[in-house]
C-alpha cells in the first residue's frame, strides 16, 4: 500500500531498512559486524576451554560475551540507531525485552520455588 | 492408509453428539445447495472469500464468533440442564461426555467467540478511526481469519469424528499426557489451537503495525480514538504472549507424538512447567481480551454522553500500565500449587494493583457521563450494564488475588462464577456494544432498537441470576466440573443456575430475532448519512457502507476527537471551500491465498490428528505452495480511476452536507 504511509515528520524506519548510504559503506558495515561477531564466537569457545583465567570467571564472561554478541547483532545487522527515526524500533526492543525479563525471571523464581517446596516423595522422606 | 481412523471413531452409541452434528451438517449442506442454485457463489467468492478488504474480513470474524457463541451457548445450557437434575443421580449425560462439554466449552468460548469477536471489531473499525484505506498487511490479514476458522472446523469435527479433550479448557498435564488421554481429544485440542493461534499472531502483528505506521495526516498518537489505544495494547500482548502458548502447546505435542518427556511425570519432566507457562500466556491474555472491550466502552460512552472522554490521558496511561502488569501476575492462577508465601505474597500484591489501572478507567467513564446529555440507545445500555456487572467481576477478582481467600475458594464454583462475572460482562458486553454500535457502519443501516433493548435486558438479567447462584454454590464448597454430586445444600443454587440460562437463553434469541427484523426493515432503517449516532471519531466520516477505499482523501486532523472537530468546523463554513480534486487510488487486490492456505491447513491438521501421515505431508506442501505462489505474484495492486472515486464520494457529500445544514437550521 504505497499511497497511504502518511506519518508526517520523523519518518521512520522498519527492522532491517537502512538509510540510504552508498553500496560500498554498507558492505563495510556488514564486514564489520561479521568480524565482529566471529571474534567474539570465537573468544567464547576460547574461554570456555581454557584454564589461563580463574575458572568461576567463566560463566560471568560467557555472559559478558553473548551479550556483547547481541549488541554486535542489533547494530550491524539490525541497524538499531538511537537516531528518532528508530524509535520504534528501540521502543519494541525494550518492550519485547521487558517480556522476556518478566517471563523467564518468573519462571525461574517461581520453578525454584515449587521444586524446593514440593519434592517428588521420596525426597521428602529423606528430609525427615 | 488412514492412521488411527476407522468407523469406531464415529460415536454411534452417543445420539447427543451425532443427532446435533447431523443437524449442522443437513444445515450445512441446504446453506451450500441454497448458495449454489441461487447462483451465489461467484459473489462469496470474488466478493467475502477471496476479499483482502479489512471491512470484510472483521465480518466475516464476527460472524464466524456468532456461530460459534451458538455452539458454546448448546454447551453451556446442557450443563446447567445437567448439574440442576444431577442431584444425587447420573443427570443424562455420561461422565466422558460432560467432561469433553465442558472442556469445549471454555476453549470454543475463549478461542473462537471472544477472540474472533473483538479481532473482528478490530479489524473493521481501526483502519477507518485512523482515516487510512487498509491495515498493513491486507493479504495476511484474509490468511489470520481463514487459519482462525480451520482451528474452529477442526473443534466441531470432533464433535462427530472421534472426540473431544476432557481436559479442562487448558489441558494440564499429567491428565492431557499419552498415558491418561491415549485418544485424539487432545491432539484435536492442541492443534486447532496450534493452527488458529498462528492465525491470531498474524492478526496481532498485523494490527500493530497498522497503528504504529499507518495513521492519517494529523493523527498522532495521542488524538487517536481510545479504541485504536486498546487495539495497540492487546495486540502487543498477542504479539508477545501468544508464542508462548504456541511453544507450551508444541512441548506437550512432543510428549504425546515422539515421546519427549517435558511435561511427564517419569524421566525429568515438569508437570508444573506447563502451569507455570500456560498462565504466563493465560493471564495476558484475558487482557487481550478485555481491553479491546474497554476501547469500545471509551468511544460508546462518549459518543451517547455527547462529550469527549473524560481523562484521555490517564485513560491512555491506564491502558498501558495493564499492558505491562498483565505479564505480573500468571502465578495467581496457581496460588495453590506449592510456591510458598514470599511467591505468593508478591504475585497476590501484583493481582491487586492491576486492579488500580482498571478502577480509573471506571471512574473515567462515570465522569464522562456526568453533565452529560446521554441517550441510552442499545449500544450504552450494554456499557452501563457492563459497568455494574463488571466491578462486581473485578472485585471479587480481587478476592480471590488473596492467596489466603483463594486457598478456600480455588477451583471452586466461586471461580468460575469470577470469570464469567468478567467475560461476559466485560467480554461479551463488550463485543455486543461495538456490534450494535458500528452494525450501521458495516452494512448501512441500524438495528432494531427494541428487539436490542429486550436482548440486553433478557441477557443482563439472565446474567445474573445465572451467576450469583454460583458465588453462593463456591462459598458452600461446590466445586468446579462436578458430573453429578450429592450435597442438598447446592441444589436449589443451580437450579436457578439453569433458570437464569434460560432466561440468558431468550435474550440470544431476542438478538437473533433483532437481526431479522433489521433486515426486514432495512429500507426504514438506512442510515444515508454514514453518522447515524452523531459520532466523533473518524469512521463516522465516510458513508455507510464505506466504499472499499474508505476515503476519498486522507482526513486531515487537527485533535482529539477528529469527526467532532470537522463537523463544527463544518457548521461555521460549509463544506463548500474544499471542492476536492480526486485522484486515483490504488488499493490490493482480492487473493484466495489465505482460503486455499487454511483448506490445506485443515487438511494438514486433520491428518496430524489422526495419523495419516501421507496426508500430512500432502497439506504442508500444499500450504508452502501456495505462500510460494502468493510471494511470486506480479500484481498486487488494482487502481479506482479518479472519476469513480468523484462519483462514489459525491453521492457521500451530497447526504453529509444536507446534515450539516439540516443540523445548523435547528
Ligand atoms: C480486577 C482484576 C482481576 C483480578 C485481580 C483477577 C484475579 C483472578 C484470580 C486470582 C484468578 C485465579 C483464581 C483461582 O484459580 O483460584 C482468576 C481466574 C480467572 N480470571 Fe480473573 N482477575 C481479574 C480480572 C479478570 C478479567 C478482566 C478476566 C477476563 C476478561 C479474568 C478472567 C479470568 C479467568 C478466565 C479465570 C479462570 C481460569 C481458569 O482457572 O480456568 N479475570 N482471576
Ligand atoms: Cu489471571
Amino acid at each position: 500500500m504505497s499511497d497511504q504511509t502518511h506519518i508526517p515528520a520523523g519518518h521512520d524506519l522498519a527492522p532491517g531498512e537502512e538509510e540510504q548510504h552508498s553500496v560500498g559503506e554498507r558492505i563495510l558495515g556488514y564486514v564489520v559486524g561479521l568480524v565482529l561477531a566471529l571474534l567474539l564466537t570465537a573468544t567464547s569457545f576460547f574461554i570456555a576451554g581454557t584454564d589461563l583465567v580463574w575458572q568461576p570467571s567463566i560463566p560471568v564472561a560467557l555472559i559478558v560475551l553473548a551479550i556483547a554478541q547481541m549488541g554486535v547483532h542489533l547494530v550491524f545487522f539490525l541497524h538499531i540507531t538511537t537516531g528518532p527515526d528508530n524509535t520504534n524500533n528501540v521502543l519494541a526492543l525494550a518492550f519485547g525485552l521487558l517480556v522476556v525479563f518478566l517471563v523467564v525471571g518468573g519462571t525461574v523464581w517461581i520453578m525454584s520455588h515449587l521444586n524446593a517446596n514440593m519434592p517428588p516423595m521420596d525426597q521428602i522422606m529423606m528430609r525427615q | 492408509m488412514l492412521g488411527k481412523l476407522d468407523w469406531s471413531a464415529i460415536p454411534f452409541d452417543q445420539p447427543i453428539p451425532l443427532v446435533a452434528g447431523a443437524v449442522v451438517l443437513v444445515a450445512i449442506l441446504a446453506v451450500l445447495i441454497w448458495v449454489v442454485v441461487r447462483g451465489h457463489l461467484p459473489y462469496l467468492w470474488h466478493e467475502w472469500i477471496t476479499s483482502v478488504d479489512h471491512k470484510r474480513i472483521g465480518v466475516m470474524y464476527i460472524l464466524l464468533a456468532s456461530v460459534m457463541l451458538l455452539r458454546g451457548g448448546s454447551d453451556a445450557i446442557m450443563m446447567r440442564i445437567q448439574q440442576a437434575v444431577a442431584y444425587q443421580s447420573q443427570g443424562y449425560l455420561p461422565p466422558e461426555h460432560y467432561n469433553q462439554i465442558f472442556s469445549a466449552h471454555g476453549t470454543i468460548m475463549i478461542f473462537f467467540v471472544a477472540m474472533p469477536f473483538v479481532i473482528g471489531l478490530m479489524n473493521l473499525v481501526v483502519p477507518l478511526q485512523l482515516g487510512v484505506r487498509d491495515v498493513a498487511f491486507p493479504t495476511l490479514n484474509s490468511v489470520g481469519f481463514w487459519l482462525t476458522a480451520t482451528g474452529a472446523l477442526l473443534v466441531n469435527i470432533s464433535l462427530v469424528v472421534g472426540e473431544f479433550a476432557r481436559t479442562g479448557w487448558l489441558a494440564f498435564p499429567p491428565l492431557s499426557g499419552l498415558s491418561y488421554s491415549p485418544g485424539v481429544g487432545v491432539d484435536y485440542y492442541a492443534w486447532s489451537l496450534q493452527i488458529s493461534g498462528v492465525g491470531t499472531l498474524v492478526a496481532g502483528i498485523n494490527l500493530v503495525t497498522t497503528v504504529l505506521k499507518l495513521r492519517t495526516r494529523g493523527m498522532n498518537y495521542l488524538r487517536m480514538p481510545m479504541f485504536c489505544w486498546t487495539t495497540l495494547a492487546s495486540n502487543l500482548l498477542i504479539v508477545s504472549a501468544f508464542p508462548i502458548l504456541t511453544a507450551t502447546l508444541a512441548m506437550l505435542l512432543l510428549d504425546r507424538y515422539l515421546g519427549f518427556h517435558f511435561f511427564t511425570n517419569e524421566a525429568g519432566g515438569n508437570v508444573m512447567m506447563f502451569m507455570n507457562l500456560i498462565w504466563a500466556w493465560g493471564h495476558p491474555e484475558v487482557y487481550i481480551l478485555v481491553l479491546p472491550a474497554f476501547g469500545i466502552f471509551s468511544e460508546v460512552v462518549s459518543t451517547f454522553s455527547g462529550k469527549a472522554l473524560f481523562g484521555y490521558r490517564s485513560m491512555v496511561l491506564a491502558t498501558m500500565a495493564i499492558c505491562v502488569v498483565s505479564f505480573m501476575v500468571w502465578l495467581h492462577h496457581f496460588f495453590t500449587m506449592g510456591a510458598g508465601p514470599d511467591v505468593n505474597a508478591i504475585f497476590g500484591i501484583a493481582s491487586m494493583i492491576i486492579a488500580i489501572p482498571t478502577g480509573v478507567k471506571i471512574y473515567n467513564w462515570l465522569f464522562t457521563m456526568y453533565g452529560g446529555r446521554i441517550r441510552f440507545a442499545t449500544p450504552m445500555l450494554w456499557s452501563v450494564g457492563f459497568m455494574v456487572t463488571f466491578i462486581i467481576g473485578g472485585l471479587t477478582g480481587v478476592l480471590v488475588a488473596v492467596p489466603p481467600a483463594d486457598f478456600m475458594l480455588h477451583n471452586s464454583m466461586f471461580l468460575v462464577a469470577h470469570f464469567h462475572n468478567v467475560i461476559i460482562g466485560g467480554v461479551l458486553f463488550g463485543a455486543f456494544a461495538g456490534f450494535e454500535y458500528w452494525f450501521p457502519k458495516a452494512f448501512g443501516f441500524r438495528l432494531d432498537e427494541r428487539w436490542g433493548k429486550a436482548a440486553f435486558w433478557f441477557t443482563f438479567t439472565g446474567f445474573w441470576i445465572t451467576f450469583m447462584p454460583l458465588y453462593i454454590a463456591g462459598m458452600l464448597g461446590m466445586t468446579r466440573r462436578l458430573q453429578h454430586y450429592d450435597v442438598a445444600a447446592w441444589r436449589p443454587w443451580m437450579i436457578v443456575a439453569a433458570f437464569g440460562m434460560a432466561v440468558l437463553s431468550i435474550g440470544v434469541i431476542c438478538q437473533i430475532m433483532q437481526l431479522v427484523v433489521s433486515i426486514r426493515n432495512r429500507e426504514a432503517l438506512r442510515d444515508r448519512t454514514g453518522d447515524p449516532w452523531d459520532g466523533r471519531s473518524l469512521e463516522w466520516a465516510t458513508s455507510s457502507p464505506p466504499p472499499v477505499f474508505n476515503f476519498a482523501f486522507h482526513p486531515d486532523v487537527r485533535g482529539e476527537d477528529a469527526y467532532w472537530d470537522m463537523k463544527a468546523r463544518a457548521q461555521q463554513q460549509s463544506f463548500e471551500h474544499d471542492v476536492p480534486e480526486y485522484q486515483d487510488i490504488e488499493m490490493p487486490r482480492n487473493s484466495p491465498t489465505g482460503f486455499v492456505c487454511a483448506f490445506f491447513a485443515s487438511i494438514m491438521g486433520f491428518a496430524l490428528i489422526w495419523h495419516i501421515w501421507w496426508m500430512v505431508i500432502l497439506g504442508g506442501i500444499g500450504a508452502f505452495a501456495t505462500f510460494v505462489v502468493f510471494a511470486w505474484r506480479d500484481h498486487d495492486e488494482y487502481v479506482i480511476p479518479a472519476e469513480e472515486v468523484a462519483r462514489i464520494d459525491r453521492v457521500n457529500l451530497e447526504e453529509r452536507r444536507s446534515l450539516v445544514s439540516m443540523a445548523g437550521a435547528v
